[in-house]
C-alpha cells in the first residue's frame, strides 16, 4: 500500500517585512493585555498612570481568563 | 503572496477568533469572574481594608462596568496579537504540515500551538480568577508563565528540527524527546507562590471555562486562517507527501 498522502504546497515566498510588522504586532498586543501595569499611559500621564491603571483595568478579565498573572 | 494580502489575512483571522474569544468568555467566564470579585469585596470588608458603604459600591459598579466592557476590546487586541504569532508560524511552516487543503494544515498547527503554547504552560500555572494572587507576586508569576511558554515553545521548535534528521518511521522519537523535555522543565520550574484560598470548586469551574474560550480561540484561527489562505493563494500545488 502506498503510505503516500496528498499536501498542498505554496511556491510563494514569505514577505519578510510582513514577518517584521507581524512580530511587533504580537509583542504589543501580548503585553498590552497580559503585562501593562500603567506603563503605556505612564509615557503621557506619568507617575498617575500606574495609579490610574485604565489599560489594566480594561483588559482585567480577559487576562484572568486567559491565563495572565493579574494583581 | 503579497506582503499586504498576507498581513491583511493574519489580522483579520487575528481579529475575529478575538471576537471570538472575547464572547465566548462574556457568556461562559464573566459569572466566575463575578462570583470571584464577591468573594473579594467580603474580604476587604472583612479586613477593614474597606466598609461597605453606598459610596464604595457607586465606584465599584464604575470600574466593573470598564471591566466587563473590556472583555471583547481586549480579546480582539490578545487576538490581532497571538494571530499574528500564528499566521507567521503559518507562513513559516505550511510546507512542512501534512495535508491537502490549507485549513487541516492551520488547524493542525493551531493544535500544536495551543498545546505547546498554552495547554501545558496552563497545567503548570492555571488561570486563576480574582481574589487568587498576591500582588506582591505578580511580577514573579508573569516571569515564571512567560519562561514556561517560552520554554515549551522553542523546545517544540527545535524537536521538530531535530525530527527532520530521521526517517519518517523514527520521527516520533522527537515527539517523546519534547516529551520527557518539557516533563522535567515542568518539574524544574517552580510553582506558583500564591495560596489559594477561595473555593476549590468555582477556581476549578473557572479554569474549566478558561480552557474553553481560549480553545474556541485557537480552533477558530486556525479554521478563519486556512479558509483565507486557501482563497487568496495562487501558486499552489499538491504533491505527494511522504
Amino acid at each position: 500500500m502506498n503510505s503516500s498522502v496528498l499536501t498542498t504546497k505554496s511556491k510563494s515566498t514569505i514577505p519578510v517585512f510582513g514577518i517584521l510588522v507581524l512580530s511587533i504586532i504580537f509583542a504589543a498586543g501580548l503585553f498590552v493585555v497580559g503585562f501593562d501595569q500603567g506603563h503605556i499611559f505612564s509615557l503621557v500621564y506619568g507617575e498617575q498612570a500606574f495609579t490610574d491603571l485604565y489599560i489594566h483595568e480594561l483588559t482585567h478579565d480577559m487576562r484572568h481568563a486567559a491565563g495572565f498573572p493579574c494583581h | 503572496m503579497k506582503t499586504v494580502l498576507f498581513l491583511t489575512i493574519v489580522l483579520i483571522s487575528g481579529t475575529l477568533a478575538g471576537l471570538v474569544h472575547g464572547t465566548v468568555n462574556f457568556a461562559i467566564v464573566e459569572p466566575y469572574l463575578d462570583q470571584a470579585i464577591g468573594i473579594e469585596n467580603q474580604n476587604l470588608f472583612a479586613s477593614g481594608e474597606e466598609e461597605d458603604t453606598p459610596e464604595f459600591w457607586v465606584e465599584y459598579e464604575g470600574y466593573r462596568v470598564w471591566q466587563k466592557s473590556g472583555q471583547i476590546l481586549a480579546g480582539v487586541i490578545l487576538g490581532v496579537s497571538v494571530g499574528s504569532l500564528f499566521g507567521m508560524v503559518f507562513a513559516l511552516s505550511k510546507n512542512s504540515l501534512p495535508g491537502n487543503h490549507y485549513v487541516k494544515k492551520s488547524l493542525l498547527l493551531a493544535g500544536i500551538m495551543w498545546a505547546t503554547l498554552y495547554l501545558i504552560p496552563f497545567l503548570k500555572y492555571p488561570a486563576n480568577p480574582p481574589t487568587v494572587g498576591d500582588a506582591e507576586t505578580v511580577v514573579l508569576r508573569a516571569i515564571l508563565y512567560l519562561s514556561f511558554i517560552a520554554i515549551s515553545g522553542i523546545g517544540a521548535v527545535a524537536f521538530y528540527k531535530l525530527s527532520k534528521r530521521f526517517e519518517n518511521n523514527k520521527k516520533i522519537i522527537s515527539l517523546v524527546g519534547y516529551g520527557i523535555f518539557i516533563s522535567a522543565v515542568f518539574f524544574a520550574m517552580p510553582e506558583n507562590p500564591d495560596e489559594i484560598t477561595a473555593p476549590m470548586s468555582l477556581v476549578n469551574e473557572f479554569r474549566l471555562m478558561s480552557v474553553l474560550g481560549v480553545s474556541s480561540f485557537w480552533i477558530s484561527v486556525g479554521i478563519i486562517l486556512g479558509l483565507f489562505w486557501n482563497r487568496f493563494e495562487s501558486h499552489k500545488e499538491t504533491t505527494p507527501y511522504t
